[in-house]
């Protein structure tokens, strides 16, 4: 028995040395705590190893605007990382994998801080802000579309070279800028395209729209959407994911009722879970009235600010740009058919 | 005894048995061995990952400790696990101020005489169903087990310090209590060879205790020894023997459930809560209704304090009553006129074979299902990241999928066929011939449908 | 009063042939069932934490069975019994699994990815064609108890 003891004193004492070195994060359901501890902070340069655990269910790990891969997390089994911050500032680290109504709120912060020389360093290259701050738009202000498409726009490719287009309309600047059914009543007006029908009108937005990405974006799009979006906003895009009867749930009731506030069974009984205070049914991205008035530039910016309690994450600290741009490429193949154009890319 | 020759071999007549019996070694290191093992599953039960299937403590307890427990140890053994178990072993050295052989000296106990009104199985009976009640948490969480294997040492070693021999395994050991049902079954047992020999023995040795071994901790005298149920066979009496009159042999199963005599309430009830949490335990544990599991398991909750009141319902009144029910039809069918309250405890004692077949059959289920959280529980038993055995990143996958439902089938059919037996032998107890056949239908067609109840939960 | 031992005249006797007859036949008498048309079958299966929805899914032996596994709060599996199939679904990614039922029975779905304290016991039922093991247990156990029953009869010999 003494050796028992003995043994698991110099095990408990080894491991004590170890976490000197090893800061040890654990992962659970954000109502159970989310990430363990939540802040961190390290030097540029410096590494920062780190052990991981999840103490309930699966989870992941990465760090926001960075390229380090994810790592699954599965429950019990650490995993050990080391990070080296080339850059000071405030990262971002989150949960991957689905973990429930608030997975999104499992985030955590690591506080990179440099010497002096890197600290000037950081303050020349401030990121520009946002692209629809710099158009002002009003992310909350209604955006429905006054002219829909009798049925699905299809993408051409080359459509271009059939009708004569002003090349304002092949600008990138112009497509972020510019929602499709405002496209597509400055298209209607063009002299150069009075023969065309009204849908053939709508055929030329979805093919402009699709000459804005490639199909390798469209796919980075998609496995964002599917990882990150499809829970809530449904995998067809109709705003029906698994989460989305727990937003709309809460949403009915402003005072969630004791079965609404416990979407599982994992958290000790007595306690509340919070979803939101006024959160809403997730965005149906197939329905035109609301897609064909959004500009690209007003998606990204609801992708990066959020929701503001709606329920909806702000993905700012943790898609990089490309991202972002890639994922509101992909949020148009609901509204348009693209099929056309991918086959014989 | 005579006509009982059948499968009888005295095992203590060979000479390299007896004295592994006898000596305290082969018992000392299984013991150690055990409480290492159960102290390891404490450690990291409360310092380990609260990953059930990551941790020892689960694993061990639950998978491993359980099957050798249901699947081996209780159904041929019987008390055969109580000789080398760790739980009251610390609690026994100090109150015997010996690991070993009597010193002489004698220990640290206050050596308090049990208390005559508790001197039963009620709370036995009572601390089963309060595990029971917590159990899907207590067989889930490494904390939970973790706090019942500590509350089970701590009382085993104060009640060893305050009271006289076992009176933990005897009177408060919730496990011990149904490996002392269970153990009626068993194939083996420890009796005295003579008992005209215990009778005239003026020193009674084997009560007493002499520097040989001590005096019966299960406060057994063995003279009159005619059941296992509260035989620890902890082999002192074989030790402490002037006359060398005590043996132990093999013999048919069940063996103690046709005795007429000495049949108890207790007994009984205990034989009616194993049979009911088993059935609750195969519901809620292996069914398909999440919401009966949810209830189980939030602690507190309303819906649990109905589940903890449809659980005792079930198991102390719905289950005794309706045996009960069939006991009195038997009885109104046959004429007969005896106690009735008797005629029930009496029969209870026929459920004993089918219970045990049930428990091995709910084992069956998840010990196999669950087998392979071993290696990697072995290989990192804290879920610190250790690899100790190379065998931490080995998978879960459950085994012989396909082959469990036949075992399960057999237990319960030799179950079935072993109840209805006992049924038929108690029943013909003092009463003609015609008068034991219809005092036997209802409860064997009780016992029939409880396994088909059982069936239809398993493998339907 | 009653005998503990089997004598051969008891197991002479008719009423054991017949018993040991019925239990060989109950055991192993192949039934022969009929070949269905095997359509193809999609099942839609939600997953949350810690059970499965619908619990119990039916189909016919020889059937074409897709099962679609909706993880509605946190990642689960399914392995099922019998046949050792196993897939995953992340919430907002839909895994599908689909495979021929050609053997009839009851087999346990077990959830494969640890999905919190309950997990080992998060179990669904594929109930495949007629469950003949089930019925083949309930004649044998019967037969058991008859067995029991007629064997351990008080007999009037001293
Ligand atoms: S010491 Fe031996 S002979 Fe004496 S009473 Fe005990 S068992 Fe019987
Ligand atoms: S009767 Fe003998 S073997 Fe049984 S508990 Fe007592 S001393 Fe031990
Ligand atoms: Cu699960």
């Amino acid at each position: 028995m003494g050796l028992i003891l003995g043994l698991f004193a110099t095990v408990v004492g080894a491991r004590w040395l170890d976490r000197h070195k090893v800061i040890e994060i654990h992962a659970r359901m954000p109502e159970n705590g989310g990430w363990t501890p939540a802040d961190l902070s390290v030097k540029v340069g410096q590494p920062l190893r780190l052990r991981l655990v999840s103490d309930d269910v699966t989870h992941g790990f990465a760090v926001g605007q960075t390229a380090w891969e994810a790592l699954d997390l599965y429950p019990g089994k650490p995993v050990e990382t080391t990070l080296i911050f080339d850059r000071p500032g405030k990262y971002v680290f989150y949960c991957t994998r689905w973990c429930g109504i608030n997975h999104w709120r499992m985030r955590g912060v690591i506080e990179v801080y440099g010497d002096a020389s890197t600290m000037q360093n950081s303050d020349t290259t401030t990121p520009e802000s946002p692209l629809y701050r710099r158009l002002a738009i009003d992310l909350d202000a209604p955006h429905d579309a006054f002219v829909i498409p009798e049925s699905q726009p299809i993408a051409r490719k080359n459509i271009a070279l059939n009708v004569r287009l002003p090349a304002k309309y092949l600008l990138r600047d112009y497509y972020l800028a510019t929602a499709p059914s405002s496209a597509w009543q400055s298209l209607r007006e063009e002299p150069s395209l009075a023969s065309l029908s009204d849908q053939q009108i709508w055929h030329l937005v979805a093919s402009l729209w699709r000459r804005q990405t490639s199909q390798n974006e469209l796919k980075e799009g998609e496995k964002l959407y599917r990882t990150n979006c499809a829970a809530c906003h449904g995998e067809t895009g109709a705003g029906d994911g698994v989460m989305a009867r727990w937003l709309a749930a809460s949403a009915a009731t402003e005072a969630p009722d004791a079965e609404h506030s416990q979407p599982s069974n994992q958290h000790t009984p007595g306690e509340t879970v919070i979803i939101g205070h006024s959160t809403v049914v997730p965005t149906d991205f197939t329905n035109p009235h609301t897609m064909l008035g959004a500009s690209p530039a007003l998606l990204q910016g609801k992708i990066i600010r959020g929701g503001m309690g709606t329920g909806m994450p702000y993905w700012g600290p943790i898609f990089t740009e490309e991202q972002t741009w890639a994922l509101v490429a992909y949020l148009w193949t609901f509204q348009f058919d693209y099929s056309q154009v991918e086959t014989n890319e | 005894m005579q006509q009982l020759k059948l499968m009888r071999i005295e095992l203590t007549r060979y000479s390299i048995i007896r004295s592994l019996m006898l000596s305290r070694w082969p018992q000392f290191i299984l013991t150690s061995l055990a409480l290492t093992g159960f102290l390891l599953a404490i450690l990291t039960g409360w310092f380990g990952t609260p990953v059930g299937s990551r941790n020892f403590s689960i694993i061990f307890v639950w998978i491993a400790w359980w099957a050798i427990l249901m699947l081996i140890a209780v159904p041929f053994f019987g008390r055969g696990w109580c000789s080398i178990c760790p739980i009251p072993a610390p609690g026994e050295w100090l109150q015997r101020g010996a690991l070993l052989q009597p010193n002489g000296k004698g220990g640290l106990s206050l050596g308090k005489r049990w208390p005559n009104k508790f001197r039963n199985i009620w709370l036995q009976n009572g601390a089963f169903l309060l595990v029971a009640l917590f159990s899907i948490i207590v067989l889930t969480q490494p904390r939970f087990t973790a706090v019942v294997l500590t509350a089970f040492l701590s009382i085993a070693v104060a009640t060893s310090l305050i009271f006289e021999r076992r009176a933990f395994c005897r009177y408060l050991c919730p496990v011990g209590g149904f490996i002392g049902l269970y153990s009626q079954l068993a194939p083996i047992e420890l009796r005295v060879k003579d008992a005209a020999i215990c009778a005239s023995h003026k020193t009674k040795d084997c009560y007493n205790g002499n520097l040989r071994g001590y005096g019966c901790p299960w406060q057994v005298f063995p003279g009159g020894l005619t059941k296992n149920t509260h035989c620890g066979l902890c082999m002192e009496c074989l030790r402490t023997c002037t006359e060398d009159n005590i043996l132990v042999q093999t013999r048919p199963f069940a063996q103690d459930l046709i005795l007429p005599g000495g049949r108890r309430l207790d007994e009984a009830y205990k034989a009616f809560i194993m049979l009911g949490s088993a059935l609750v335990y195969m519901s809620v544990l292996l069914g398909p209704w999440g919401s009966l599991k949810s209830a189980a398991y939030q602690i507190g909750s309303a819906p649990w304090f109905a589940y903890v009141a449809a659980f005792l319902v079930f198991v102390l009144a719905v289950v005794p009553g309706l045996f009960s029910v069939a006991v009195l039809i038997g009885r109104r069918l046959a004429g007969l006129r005896y106690n009735a309250r008797r005629s029930v405890i009496n029969f209870a004692y026929a459920l004993i074979p089918l219970g045990l077949a049930a428990w091995i059959a709910f084992s069956l289920s998840f010990v196999f299902a669950n087998l392979t959280y071993l290696a990697p529980a072995l290989s990192d038993p804290f879920g610190w990241g250790w690899d100790l055995i190379g065998a931490a990143g080995v998978g879960w996958s459950p085994l012989f999928t396909e082959t469990v439902p036949l075992m399960q089938i057999a237990i319960l059919t030799i179950g079935l066929f072993g109840s209805i037996s006992i049924v038929r032998r108690i029943a013909a107890e003092g009463v003609s011939k015609t008068a034991a056949l219809y005092q036997s239908i209802p409860i064997s067609l009780f016992c029939v449908g409880a396994t088909i109840l059982i069936l239809t939960l398993l493998i339907a | 009063m009653y005998s503990t031992q089997i004598p051969v005249k008891i197991v002479r006797s008719w009423p054991w042939i017949a018993i040991i007859a019925s239990i060989l036949v109950i055991a192993f008498t192949p039934l022969p069932l009929k070949a269905s048309q095997p359509v193809a079958r999609t099942v839609r299966v939600e997953a949350r934490s810690f059970e499965f929805s619908p619990s119990v899914i039916h189909v016919e032996q020889g059937q074409q069975v897709t099962i679609e596994l909706i993880a509605t709060d946190v990642v689960h599996g399914i392995y099922v019994d019998g046949y050792g199939h196993e897939i995953i679904a992340n919430p907002g990614q839909t895994a599908t699994l689909t495979f021929i039922a050609d053997k009839s029975g009851s087999f346990r779905l077990r959830c494969s990815v640890t999905c919190g304290a309950l997990h080992p016991f998060m179990i669904g039922k594929l109930n495949v064609g007629v469950n003949l093991l089930f019925y083949r247990a309930i004649g044998l156990s019967v037969l058991a108890g008859l067995a029991g029953f007629m064997l351990f009869r008080p007999r009037n010999e001293q």
